[in-house]
């Protein structure tokens, strides 16, 4: 299991964004819906290690993130593409997938390649000297997705990351995620139906820090049968599952 | 590139998308520098070296890491000189320099906390090419300055070296807070040696002159910001 995780709660003061989840996966691309405020960009950041939980124990890559030197294992075998990407306006496309490629500490022979083959695969090579200042919003948005994966991470976290995507941009990355997702565990948080359905193996749905279902797309599908709210088979699923949970 | 005729010149053995990929890594790869090619065999890590290299490139941290060095500094020289004062000075840069690379302020830095090279070690390479500027800096201005030959020799060069042994020793221990103990430690042995050679070694604790009071205020704020900020900002969803 690329994912081991039990019982985990993140407290910020009083306010307990993750309330004990427990969830176990393996290769695949996994799609994490929910309403704002759900708990999703918590137990995302988490699981990239950049915040530890409250409570409960997380095993990622066969490795229990308590211990320094296992974190540092994990973090050289791990893609995070954060809900709002920081980046430094100064940069090329290539010098800030590189520098990311360099922190996560990647052979340095291996780095020129790398760069260049996540470049291309989100389609943005005819940018790769130009300055992130000067990227449209959709645009930084891969160059995200591309320091993410630069590493052929065996665990990779994305938190939205089709906000900002045109569609002819979103069905690319559909099939990019199928494509990572058939060798490394793709954990997908969104707030979108249809991303989930196009590309996820496995859905789990959180609200109020609580995952509320975890199961197929099809089975979630399932839930809403008879159900009103929703204009997708999905999306009424998804809608039944909260109205459930919230009741 | 993958047109009908390049298609039919092409053996059949031949990836084009590998060796577009080889091409296109060779022309947009960034060639590193003498400084950077050296800092990287020190380091034992091409990814620090690199950190160390872009930190003047962050501007406004750099800007703010160095109003508090240079206002630590001030303090130290134009204050009451003595060890009290001189003992907290790393402590009120160090927060400075944390601050202007925390969160909220290092932009990338959400991303860089999930690197494996620990965002303390870059913290550690930063806190060094900002004193290691300033000290050069200053040493310039010593040539025209009293006051700053005295910030120079009295407190920036000192705390090059006493960043320089926190680097060294978090190299050699791979571990950040290793850094950390050797240069808090080097630095508390270097003023109480300096307090030992004019037999007032006892000063550190029982000298209380006002400005004494009011730097130990500030660096008392500083602990307390330190202490009580949240390392990091609440989950957005």
């Amino acid at each position: 299991m690329n994912i081991d995780i039990t019982d985990v709660t993140r407290q910020f003061g009083r306010t307990r964004a993750v309330a004990g989840v427990s969830l176990r996966t393996g290769p695949g691309v996994f799609g994490l819906l929910g309403p704002n405020g759900a708990g999703k960009t918590t137990l995302l950041r988490m699981m990239a290690t950049v915040i530890s939980p409250s409570s409960g124990s997380m095993r990622l890559l066969d490795r229990d993130t308590g211990s320094h030197a296992a974190r540092r294992e994990i973090r050289r075998r791990l893609g995070y593409l954060p809900q709002s990407l920081g980046y430094y306006p100064g940069f090329t496309v290539a010098e800030f997938v590189e520098y990311f490629a360099l922190l996560k500490e990647m052979p340095s022979k291996q780095v020129p390649g790398a760069v260049a083959t996540a470049i291309e695969r989100v389609e943005l090579g005819g940018k790769a000297h130009a300055k992130l200042r000067t990227l449209s919003g959709g645009m930084l948005r891969r160059v995200g997705i591309a320091q993410a994966i630069v590493n052929e991470p065996e665990l990779l976290l994305l938190d939205e990351p089709t906000a900002g995507l045109d569609p002819e941009q979103r069905v690319a990355f559909r099939s990019l995620l199928r494509e990572l997702g058939a060798r490394a565990t793709v954990v997908v948080s969104t707030h979108l139906v249809e991303d989930v359905g196009a590309a996820c193996s496995e859905v789990a749905l959180m609200a109020a820090g609580k995952l509320v279902f975890h199961g197929t797309p099809e089975e979630l599908t399932a839930r809403g049968v008879g159900h009103a709210v929703g204009d997708a088979p999905l999306e009424r699923g998804y809608s039944a599952v909260l109205a459930a949970a919230r009741s | 590139m993958t047109d009908a005729h390049s298609q039919q010149e092409c053996p059949p053995d031949v990836d084009l998308g590998r060796v577009w990929i080889g091409v296109a890594g060779e022309v947009w790869r960034r060639r590193p520098g003498w400084l950077e090619r050296s800092a990287a065999a020190l380091l034992r890590s091409p990814g620090l070296a690199r950190a160390l290299l872009t930190t003047p490139s962050l501007l406004v941290p750099w800007l703010l890491a160095s109003i508090a060095v240079l206002g630590s500094g001030a303090a130290v020289t134009l204050g009451t000189g003595q060890p009290v004062v001189s003992l907290l000075a790393p402590a009120v840069a160090a927060a400075g320099i944390g601050y202007a690379y925390g969160p909220g302020i290092d932009p990338a830095w959400e991303l860089s906390a999930s690197m494996a090279i620990s965002d303390r070690m870059v913290l550690l390479v930063r806190a060094l090419v900002v004193f290691a500027t300033y000290a050069l800096l200053g040493l310039a201005a010593s040539a025209a300055s009293g006051i700053a030959a005295a910030l120079t020799f009295g407190w920036l060069i000192p705390m090059t070296l006493v960043s320089a042994l926190a680097l060294a020793a978090a190299t050699v221990a791979r571990s950040a807070n290793v850094g950390v103990a050797a240069g808090l430690g080097g630095w508390a042995i270097m003023v109480l040696s300096w307090r030992a050679a004019d037999g007032q070694f006892t000063a550190a604790v029982t000298y209380t002159a006002p400005r004494a009071t009011v730097y130990l205020v500030l660096a008392a704020c500083c602990g307390v910001t330190v202490l009580c900020a949240p390392r990091v900002r609440k989950g957005a969803s």
